[in-house]
């Protein structure tokens, strides 16, 4: 299961991280923690050669270290960071593991939407914008959290084949705003993907492909949103009106079309981030 | 006491408002405005998997109906006692099969859809057309249906219902 690979790289990249932020001068301070001695397994010349310079002195007012008959399980090249037997395997799992999406990865560049949009990247966050005879479409997605879980249940053997390997859809919440030139505000859609439609089980999904969740009023630029604006929601709404705001959003390109397209684009980002996300967790484990 | 629409398909752009507003119209001529209703669109290649797992018969269709009473005496209404037995059942409407239909009967599609959701409708009230006697009522009940249809908002529509023994 990649993505549960994925999760479980997700965490030792933030403990990774907190290591990295911490002054240099610190970096050895574990060394001498009693619980961080108690799970080496040798002694490493090169290592106590290092304790030796900070320490300046072999005196041995550090007796916790110095007297251990176990060592320390890392050593470092003078970059600031530790180099253990485990980040050695971690690297190379993380090479395999880069080969095998690479060569998977579907889309080498980002794949185009139909009807004239401009996509815009900042990080996992997109853009698509468009206007219409005076009246501007932007779309906005975030890849990050898009990929629903899988309740499949598991084989006999306890694994899965490669083959039977589900899909990985990203299906992320996203923003449509329309803004018309006379207008102070934007009329935003809050829209999703229902889980039911994302192909899990072998029943017939009833949901549409995509719906709009809540519809409400925004000041034009303002990034936050406004919580004193009324928002309609949709679950206790008027079928006709949800009808008349779901023409609304196809007459502006934001249709069945638009939200397969969107799942494609969503699916390629989100896959081309997570493959940079290794290389930089193989690039920060190594010290490159 | 709604009707449930459902867009499944990307393969023909749907004016959702208009079908809805047809159906409520077909629904209040009929009397079954009180009554719960699923209508759902679906490209040829989901309608297949459907006829093909419900009647064995793997090709698309225009139109296939799921009736929540399954033996009801042609033109009576059910009798229901509980609030979750307002329910009429589900139309799946093949709206690719359909659109094709129409571009190459150069006929107006949402009309189409009207006359195929009345024709789903009057076999959700347990009407068939297996026989001559059973496709001479269904044929008079959508006939009545879309004469009213036509009245009100001034169409042309025509009952789907074909001979009996054809296939819809």
């Amino acid at each position: 299961m990649l993505k549960s690979f994925a999760r479980a790289v997700s965490t030792a990249a933030r403990i990774s991280t907190r290591s990295a932020t911490a002054p240099s001068t610190r970096v050895l301070e574990p060394l001498m923690r009693p619980t961080f001695c108690a799970n080496s397994a040798i002694t490493r010349p090169f290592t106590r050669s290092i304790w030796m310079m900070t320490s300046g002195s072999s005196s041995g007012h550090r007796p916790t270290l110095l007297n251990s008959s176990r060592g320390i399980p890392s050593v470092s090249c003078g970059c600031g960071g530790l180099h253990t037997e485990g980040d050695k395997a971690f690297a190379e799992f993380l090479s395999d593991e880069i080969k095998e999406e690479r060569k998977i990865q579907k889309h080498h560049s980002l794949p185009k939407m139909s009807g004239g949009w401009d996509i815009e990247l900042n990080g996992t966050e997109a853009k698509l914008i468009r206007t219409i005879a005076g009246e501007k479409v932007t779309i906005t997605f975030n890849i990050n959290n898009s990929i629903p879980p899988t309740f499949e249940e598991e084989g006999e053997q306890g694994q899965k084949s490669a083959e039977n390997e589900p899909e990985i859809v990203s299906t992320p919440n996203f923003v449509v705003e329309v803004t018309k030139q006379s207008s102070n505000n934007s009329l935003v859609f809050d829209c999703h993907y229902p889980e039911d439609e994302t192909g899990h089980g072998e029943g017939e999904e009833e949901s549409d492909i995509f719906a709009i969740r809540e519809v409400s009023f925004q000041p034009i630029g303002d990034a936050d949103w406004k919580e004193t604006s009324y928002t309609l929601n949709t679950d206790s709404l008027d079928w006709a009106l949800y009808d008349h705001l779901m023409d609304f959003l196809a007459d502006r390109g934001v249709d069945n079309t638009f939200a397969d397209e969107l799942i494609e684009l969503s699916t390629a980002l989100e896959h081309q981030e997570y493959i940079k996300f290794l290389e930089n967790l193989s690039g920060f484990v190594k010290c490159q | 006491m709604s009707l449930i629409l459902r867009n499944l398909q990307s393969v023909v752009p749907l004016r959702r408002a208009r079908l809805r507003r047809d159906v409520e119209t077909l629904r209040q001529i009929i009397g079954v405005q009180k009554f719960d209703m699923g209508l759902i669109c679906v490209d040829n290649e989901r309608i297949q998997r459907i006829n093909n797992t419900y009647r064995n018969k793997n090709t698309p269709t225009d139109v296939l109906s799921f009736p929540f009473y399954e033996d009801l005496e042609p033109g009576k209404l059910p009798v229901c006692h509980h609030r979750e037995e307002l329910n009429l059942g589900d139309i799946f409407l093949g709206v690719e099969y359909l659109m094709r239909q129409c571009q190459e009967e150069s006929q107006d599609f949402h009309s189409a859809l009207t006359v195929v959701t009345a024709h789903g409708i009057c076999h959700l009230l347990g009407y068939k057309h297996g026989t001559e006697e059973e496709w001479t009522k269904m044929f008079q009940k959508e006939k009545y249906i879309l004469n009213d249809f036509n009245r009100l908002t001034g169409s042309q529509l025509q009952p789907l219902t074909k001979r009996h023994g054809d296939d819809t």
